[in-house]
């Protein structure tokens, strides 16, 4: 029983962390109808990103994560906006395509800057942990969470709230009509491809406190971002924050009785008995 | 259990909280040209996707010779022999007119029983009627608007249709256009297809139905011959509003 | 506007019929390459065929029934354990046997997982195909009868340039299946799906049961390479049956040359393995950087390959055209 509830902790803490890198996806994905195959390579980025600034400066993982926001978000906004945006309205294919390209080559230009050993980021407080009714949890863990609905929570606020968020969720509703209003939606597309890639960069620091880096660490995320969406349901935050969480769990308990290796086995059978069983996901609004 | 050919029975269509159809019924006979008209919203589009098969109704039924068209999965519809034209005309863009047509007839109704050539053959015999020949070999997409609804049309005649529903075939052509494409609806009901034409041409849809039926927020309103369902002032209320209504009644009463 | 040419050159949905005339001169060329007896234009040419076999499976599901999948290379891997396993339980040496229990497994892995996730529209499809590929690749990692991690060796069959054949005429068979397919009825449904979904339901064809036919059809041509690849390779396991490269490049030829149509998938895996021959030898280090920056390049500039050029009015003045059809 113990077991039980250590599975299901470990599940949550690690499902915060999905939920941020399900929702810069979902953002793209719901908004700009674009599949960013390098979604995956963006989280990688922002791990590494933390990593330079702690072996380089002692600049706490925590407070990279702001950083690795901002610099993620230049520089999504800077691919959207003059590589994506010539196929931004082109058949899946197209887009599938061209992330996967950029991801090839983003993952590649890691690999030759930082080379393919394994790395990781040690604090001082990283192997902490207290316990609560016999369950062990690591505070890097447990704050990782909280940020993790921090940002989740900001985002939301700031969707709905702010000019810039409405002017979003207007256009990703008609595209034309906004265009017409007068919604620069260029720059928007790139504010929103920004936002995702902010968000995987946010994303990747936190994973740099607890899990090692190497260039390809990124590509299970794409799956995992897919199913959590899915999961969630598409366009909304809750959508993927719920989604996110219930992932992590399914994943621990998958990982206790039924293996390790066998990660996106677990997240291929709950992609597909989702989209059997209710497509729109959780939360997602039902698609005509 | 009606044997009508063609019968909506209490057919009623909801979206959540919008009734886009209330209880509606009437039977179509064979061979006849049923006019569906009504103002804008009244649902038209709505009953001729349930009568299509692309929706099933909330409530009611549609049954075409017995059986319950809701019954049967979307692609099944038309071997029932239930065609349809689309008001946003959609051609197979990268395909040639003809091979649009021979779409329809390799997998219509009589589908199986041809091979490509034979379906070749069939679509060049159908563009002749519409008077596509001339552009068979034109790339869909290239098609002039008054085109691309005759290319609507032969592609639904591909079918092998007994019923062929169109809906507003006639919206964007100009006088000469309308005229013509009301010559090809009559030469298609003479071979025996019975027609459904939603329009909002009242000079259209006079000259060719032989029955109307006008729907308004989803109820119907009248049915009956042509003459007598545009006289009646409650359909004029309903395109023209009360006011007007009121006003023929008065010019009406002193004349 | 001046009349456009008659369908027939715009090669109706076989393609371009001058380019398959020569691409098809070009592979019965091919079929004399063993007789070079050089190790390495062997080695090229059976990699060229592979690559080529793999893009017109892809382009039967992706290029004529426009639903892409991003995980055919499953079917690639699981042909080649077939082999494999054939030869390691079975102690079965034989191309054809391996080749045929190949296409079945394949067919019927794709009969089975299609039903369901070929309900969904396109982009569903797309990912949960490769979520399909890393998953059986975990699975089979696992599998101790596969050999799990550590792979399988496959003694190959003693005449080395039997692979090369035997890789031709996979080649061979699903070029000349495809441009069958092109031409009847079952191409047409193909097309129609890819071009308008609900039309084409509305015109007789069950949109389901034809994605999952082409599907398997795909499966079919995936699996069958991987058979050959197998035995020419002398041993199996997770990372080489699943291969990403295996993936995503027979994606890109087949843009390359020309999606739907019979020669694009041949054309464009004469023309990538070029590049990435001249690239491996040139700039080992970052010949994958360089490969993602093609993928970039092809991808924007040429969305619909090199064989559209042909049909597109206006060419090459066409293409710069069609570069802002799609921004905003």
């Amino acid at each position: 029983m113990q077991l039980f509830w250590q599975d299901l902790v470990n599940g949550l803490l690690v499902g915060g962390i999905f939920a941020v890198v399900a929702l810069g996806f979902s953002l793209v994905w719901g908004i700009m109808n674009i599949i960013n195959l390098a979604h995956g390579s963006f989280v990688m980025l922002g791990a590494y990103l933390s990593y330079v600034l702690f072996s380089t400066w002692h600049v706490d993982p925590f407070l990279s994560i702001p950083i690795g926001f901002v610099v993620l978000f230049v520089f999504g906004y800077c691919i959207q906006r003059f590589v994506i945006n010539f196929v931004v309205r082109a058949p899946i294919l197209t887009t599938f395509l061209l992330t996967f390209g950029l991801s090839l080559l983003i993952v590649n230009f890691a690999l030759l800057v930082f080379h393919g050993d394994v790395k990781g980021i040690t604090t001082q407080y990283s192997g902490s942990n207290f316990s609560i009714g016999g369950v062990t949890i690591a505070w890097v863990k447990l704050w990782t969470l909280i940020v993790a609905l921090v940002i989740t929570a900001l985002m939301q606020l700031w969707l709905t709230r702010s000019k810039t968020g409405r002017a979003i969720r207007a256009m990703a509703m008609d595209i034309d009509a906004a265009q017409l209003s007068g919604v620069r939606v260029a720059h928007l597309y790139a504010i929103v491809f920004g936002l995702g890639a902010g968000l995987a960069g946010a994303a990747g620091v936190l994973i740099s406190l607890s899990y090692s880096l190497q260039p390809s660490m990124g590509d299970p995320f794409v799956i995992t971002a897919f199913v959590v969406c899915v999961l969630g349901g598409l366009g909304s935050v809750q959508g993927a924050l719920l989604g996110g969480l219930i992932f992590g769990i399914l994943e621990a308990f998958g990982s206790q009785y039924i293996g390790t290796g066998l990660q996106d086995a677990v997240a291929l059978v709950v992609l597909l008995i989702v989209l059997i069983v209710r497509p729109r996901g959780l939360l997602g609004k039902a698609t005509a | 259990m009606s044997e009508a050919f063609l019968s909506i029975q209490n057919v009623a269509m909801h979206f959540g909280g919008l009734r886009a159809l209330d209880d509606v019924s009437f039977d179509v006979e064979r061979g006849s040209v049923l006019g569906l008209i009504g103002p804008n919203g009244s649902g038209k589009t709505t009953l001729m996707n349930i009568v299509s098969g692309v929706y099933k109704p909330t409530h009611g039924s549609v049954y075409f010779n017995g059986k319950r068209i809701a019954d049967v999965p979307t692609y099944a519809v038309c071997r029932l022999g239930i065609a349809r034209t689309f008001q946003v005309v959609k051609p197979f863009a990268n395909l040639s007119v003809r091979e649009n047509v021979a779409v329809g007839a390799m997998y219509g109704r009589n589908g199986s029983k041809r091979n490509a050539a034979a379906s070749f053959e069939r679509a060049q015999e159908l563009l002749e009627i519409v008077g596509l020949a001339r552009v068979a070999d034109r790339h869909a997409s290239d098609l002039t608007i008054p085109d691309r609804k005759r290319l609507e049309v032969a592609k639904a005649l591909a079918l092998d249709p007994e019923v062929l529903l169109l809906d507003e075939v006639m919206a964007g052509l100009n006088a000469t256009e309308v005229d013509e494409a009301l010559e090809l609806l009559r030469t298609v009901n003479a071979r025996g297809v019975t027609l459904i034409v939603v329009e909002h041409l009242m000079k259209a849809i006079v000259s060719i139905s032989t029955a109307i039926v006008v729907l308004a927020e989803g109820q119907k309103i009248a049915e009956g011959a042509p003459a007598e369902v545009l006289a009646s002032p409650r359909v004029i209320e309903a395109y023209l509003g009360t006011r007007y209504a009121e006003r023929q009644r008065q010019r009406q009463a002193q004349s | 506007m001046a009349a456009a040419p008659p369908s027939r050159a715009l090669g109706g949905i076989t393609g371009n019929a001058t380019a398959l005339r020569v691409t098809a001169g070009i592979l019965i060329v091919m079929a004399f390459v063993p007789l070079l007896h050089s190790g390495y234009y062997e080695n090229l040419g059976r990699s060229v065929l592979m690559f080529a076999t793999l893009s017109l499976g892809w382009n039967i599901i992706g290029g004529y029934a426009g639903y892409v999948s991003f995980g055919n290379v499953v079917f690639f891997g699981l042909g080649s354990y077939v082999t494999a396993a054939l030869w390691q339980h079975w102690h079965q040496q034989s191309i054809v046997l391996a080749i045929l229990c190949a296409m079945v497994v394949g067919v019927a892995f794709a009969l089975v997982l299609g039903m369901p996730i070929l309900r969904l529209r396109g982009h569903y499809f797309g990912i949960a195909t490769l979520g399909i590929a890393l998953a059986t690749q975990e699975i089979v990692s696992n599998i101790d009868w596969l050999g799990a991690g550590s792979g399988l060796t496959v003694r190959p069959v003693d005449a080395y340039s039997t692979y090369y054949y035997a890789m031709w005429i996979v080649c061979a068979a699903s070029m000349l299946a495809t441009y069958l397919i092109a031409r009847s009825k079952l191409g047409y449904a193909f097309v129609a799906i890819r071009e308008n979904e609900e039309a084409a339901a509305v015109l007789g064809v069950d949109p389901t049961r034809y994605k999952v036919v082409a599907w398997a059809i795909s499966a079919a041509m995936a699996a069958a390479a991987g058979a050959v690849f197998a035995g020419a390779n002398g041993f199996m396991d997770p990372p080489t049956a699943f291969a990403l490269d295996n993936n995503v490049f027979p994606i890109v030829m087949a843009i390359l040359g020309g999606v739907g149509t019979v020669a694009g998938p041949l054309v464009g895996a004469l023309i990538l393995t070029a590049i990435n021959e001249t690239l491996w030898s040139h700039f080992p280090q970052i010949h994958t950087l360089f490969f993602g920056a093609v993928i970039v390049v092809v991808v924007v500039f040429l969305p619909r390959g090199l064989l559209w050029l042909f049909n597109t009015r206006g060419g090459w003045k066409g293409i710069v055209g069609s570069l802002g059809a799609y921004r905003v």
